[in-house]
């Protein structure tokens, strides 16, 4: 991809980060989409979203690869792990190469590198006071991520995390950890759709991830009802 | 339907027994015209025991089946049927011959065992007597399997509370479980939390993480098949 092109992308993927804002949106289909953007336009092989629940602690809620694998990765790493200590410390933490984090993350840095994985780089989704999770962008190559990757990224952070701040100022009804654990609710909802699909279509896990977010998106519809429907077996794909 | 149906107040009366196990069998009282019921664990899954007894004579009748390894409970749950019996007397087949010596002094007049079943587990039978010869209508029939149905799930979850192993307690296995969870509702064509409960059973039944049966339904190990459902058998 040359330079222009993703610099069109990406102004393309804050124009549509706008409009979602204005118009309404799903929390875990921002998140969704702000995963697959980074992604797709920066220099990162895969990336995802956690959220800290009730109890504070972190949950993954959106990934770029659905395969079990990877989510078990950005799980051990909110136990122990660059995203925690990003989440804790609400700083961005770089782990350019994981080798030389080994020591203090022994179980983290085992797993993710078995999956190919070698650096890091985890931001705080955070207002002011307010931190409500991490985006981890992951590489398997070693080094820094480049200042401009780390620019674009930080925005698109900051524009996902103003979006839902502001998204419970306008219902304000409740509270934001109800709102953020109603992202986490629903993924509950999601995993048992993935399997529904995973049975019925017999393909993977993964796959029928895909599958569930192909007819959100050609329905223009929430991941979340999607899922609901193909729990209840109203919905076959 | 009334308000005041026997049948949903029996229903209700289970619904509020909360845990009370030993309460399990009276609801069927309400609305049936037995005398005594009872309620056991036997089977492939749970150990043989009566668990809940209207009178002596009910907690009897199950005893004696379990002595003498025979009688209506134990085919009932191997039939996955119900077994009627509404006039012992005139009984003409040759089926349990020490059961039926044994409950002679008992003054029974008919007996009915209903089978209880999760979805592929056998968990036991409700046992259910009268002293005078009676029928059950295909009503009866009907609402008797409906409540047994929701005296399973009481017991299972019963069962199955008290051991719930560290590891499910972790965000990923959870989200393993979650997963699987939609597998066995889609094979089974049961809602999530039944299927949730089926995957929580195998893993008591097989004293393995929930975790480990959830990896193995995901990646086709093990795999739930629907049974039929008993419904109402013709006398």
């Amino acid at each position: 991809m040359n330079e222009t092109t993703r610099l069109e992308l990406l102004f393309d993927a804050f124009a549509t980060f706008a409009d979602t804002l204005v118009a309404g949106y799903d929390v875990l289909d921002l998140l969704q989409t702000l995963v697959e953007t980074c992604h797709d336009l920066l220099d990162v092989d895969s990336a995802g979203i956690l959220l800290a629940n009730a109890a504070d602690k972190l949950e993954v809620v959106a990934s770029t690869s659905e395969a079990n694998t990877l989510v078990e990765v950005m799980q051990i790493d909110a136990d122990a792990g660059p995203c925690l200590e990003c989440f804790r410390t609400r700083s961005v933490v770089s782990l350019p190469d994981i080798d030389i984090g080994s020591s203090r993350w022994p179980a983290f840095c085992d797993t993710a590198r078995a999956q190919g994985i070698h650096s890091v780089y985890a931001i705080p989704l955070r207002l002011r006071d307010t931190t409500i999770g991490t985006l981890n962008l992951m590489r398997n190559e070693r080094g820094e991520l480049n200042q401009h990757d780390i620019r674009a990224a930080q925005a698109l952070a900051d524009v996902a995390t103003i979006g839902i701040l502001h998204e419970r100022t306008i219902r304000d009804a409740s509270t934001l950890r109800d709102q953020l654990q109603r992202a986490l609710s629903s993924r509950i909802i999601i995993e048992q759709a993935k399997g529904v699909v995973a049975e019925t279509a017999n393909v993977s896990i993964e796959a029928a991830f895909d599958l569930i977010r192909r007819h959100a998106r050609s329905h223009q519809t929430s991941l979340s009802l999607v899922a609901q429907r193909l729990v209840t077996r109203e919905l076959s794909l | 339907m009334m308000a005041n149906d026997p049948f949903l107040m029996a229903s209700d009366a289970l619904s509020d027994s909360g845990a009370r196990i030993s309460e399990l069998a009276r609801p069927f009282l309400r609305f049936l015209p037995v005398s005594g019921a009872s309620i056991s664990t036997f089977g492939s899954f749970l150990g043989a025991e009566t668990i809940s007894a209207t009178d002596a004579r009910a907690g009897r009748v199950d005893e004696l089946q379990f002595d003498l390894g025979e009688g209506p409970c134990w085919d009932a749950l191997v039939n996955r049927q119900p077994v009627l019996e509404p006039d012992l007397a005139s009984r003409s087949s040759v089926s349990w011959p020490a059961f039926l010596a044994a409950i002679r002094e008992e003054q029974i007049g008919a007996i009915f065992a209903f089978p209880l079943l999760f979805g592929p587990l056998e968990i036991g039978a409700v046992d259910l007597y009268s002293i005078a010869p009676v029928s059950l209508t295909p009503e009866q029939q009907g609402q008797t399997l409906a409540l047994s149905a929701m005296v399973s799930r009481i017991i299972l979850r019963h069962a199955i509370s008290t051991d719930i192993h560290p590891d499910e307690t972790t965000t990923f296995s959870r989200r393993l479980i979650h997963q699987a969870t939609g597998m066995v509702l889609a094979q089974l064509g049961t809602s999530a939390e039944d299927a949730h409960l089926i995957i929580q059973a195998r893993a008591f039944a097989e004293n393995r993480p929930m975790r480990q049966i959830a990896q193995d339904v995901i990646e086709r190990r093990i795999r739930f098949t629907a049974l039929t459902e008993p419904g109402p058998s013709h006398e």
